[in-house]
């Protein structure tokens, strides 16, 4: 390859064959990125799992402090908003850039909810005391009986803090994405950030499948 | 680019409202009291939600397998990091009997055994309020 092709497309970098090959390494390199994502999730959920084993009685007690109706909410806004981010790399492959700046635009919204519930939920934990480690100072009659409740808090805090964390980190690169498709520099020839955001995205969607059963549901 | 599998916008609609109607199941059935096979059915039910998702949305399905061989391997650690830590968690009963190790754990463990009673609010309740009904205007 000592030359460059000018056929060849501007996105395609001069150390790959063909543009196809350039998208599937990205891809690739992009769920090795899923795999060390998954494997920090992973330390937090053997901590859930460990002190769970040890108070299991503890747990179904605790979760009964969170708000089912919220966390719900939150899974469909979430499940909703992994829909739009999907349209939006279906509508791009198609050519159709209005659409797709439209789904990203409701994705950006969605995720907004998401940790505006948060916020309330947070802030309601903050209120009455429920937090974690030494923090705890919750003590109502519902709370009284339990054994260690700021073990759970602490986990709820840490592992819904990271995953909102993600959230807002989406938000971050779903906001270029809006600004790179309206520019028209994603076009159904070269969408690879947008495929990459896109499984970014679909995983914390992934995660909340699992954190809300867990917290909210448990028992 | 052109070889790029483009899902029908009709699987995306349906996947869609699958993962709400599942994720309805899921809280239905948490109140339906199945005793330790509730959480095997919601883990069961969470599963399902997630293989959707990383099949359809994620593209795994139409990918490349070595994608997918990738992310079955992050589960694959994630199940190896879970029983060698619970090989120990689950059976070290031994080390609990031990008071030099277990006292300074418990005295930090068990802190809150002091805390004063609150309310639903969170705010400290006196005691013995039922004999001093005369300052409710003390705080």
């Amino acid at each position: 390859m000592g030359h460059h092709n000018p056929d060849s497309p501007s996105h395609l970098k001069h150390y790959f064959h063909d543009v196809n090959q350039q998208y599937e390494t990205s891809k690739f390199a992009m769920w090795a990125f899923i795999l060390t994502e998954v494997l920090t999730f992973a330390g937090l959920f053997v901590a859930y799992i460990v002190y769970r084993s040890w108070y299991p009685d503890m747990f179904v007690d605790a979760h009964k402090l969170l708000d089912v109706n919220k966390g719900l909410m939150n899974t469909i806004v979430l499940i909703t908003s992994s829909l739009t981010m999907a349209l939006a790399i279906w509508a791009i492959q198609k050519n159709n850039k209005k659409l797709s700046v439209v789904m990203l635009v409701a994705t950006f919204i969605f995720a907004l909810v998401f940790l505006g519930i948060k916020y309330l939920e947070y802030s309601h934990k903050f209120e009455v005391g429920q937090l974690p480690g030494e923090f705890y100072s919750y003590m109502g009659p519902d709370a009284v009986h339990l054994n260690n409740p700021h073990i759970f808090f602490s986990i709820y805090f840490i592992m819904t803090g990271l995953h909102g964390l993600h959230v807002a980190i989406g938000m971050g690169l779903i906001a270029w994405l809006i600004y790179s498709t309206q520019k028209g520099n994603l076009t159904p020839e070269y969408y690879t950030p947008m495929e990459m955001i896109g499984i970014f995205w679909h995983l914390v969607d992934l995660i909340w499948i699992y954190l809300f059963p867990l917290f909210y549901l448990i028992g | 680019m052109s070889e790029h599998h483009i899902t029908p916008l009709r699987t995306y609609l349906i996947i869609a409202a699958s993962l709400l109607f599942l994720s309805g199941v899921t809280v239905w059935v948490s109140y339906i009291d199945l005793g330790s096979f509730n959480i095997v059915l919601a883990m069961f039910v969470a599963t399902v939600k997630a293989s959707l998702v990383a099949f359809f949305f994620m593209h795994l399905l139409w990918d490349d397998k070595k994608n997918l061989t990738m992310f079955l391997m992050s589960l694959m650690f994630f199940g190896i990091f879970v029983t060698i830590t619970m090989l120990d968690t689950e059976f070290r009963g031994d080390l609990g009997l031990n008071p030099e190790t277990k006292d300074p754990i418990n005295k930090r463990a068990a802190f809150y055994d002091t805390l004063p009673l609150t309310d639903t609010h969170g705010h400290p309740v006196d005691e013995h309020s039922d004999e001093h009904h005369e300052d409710k205007d003390h705080h």
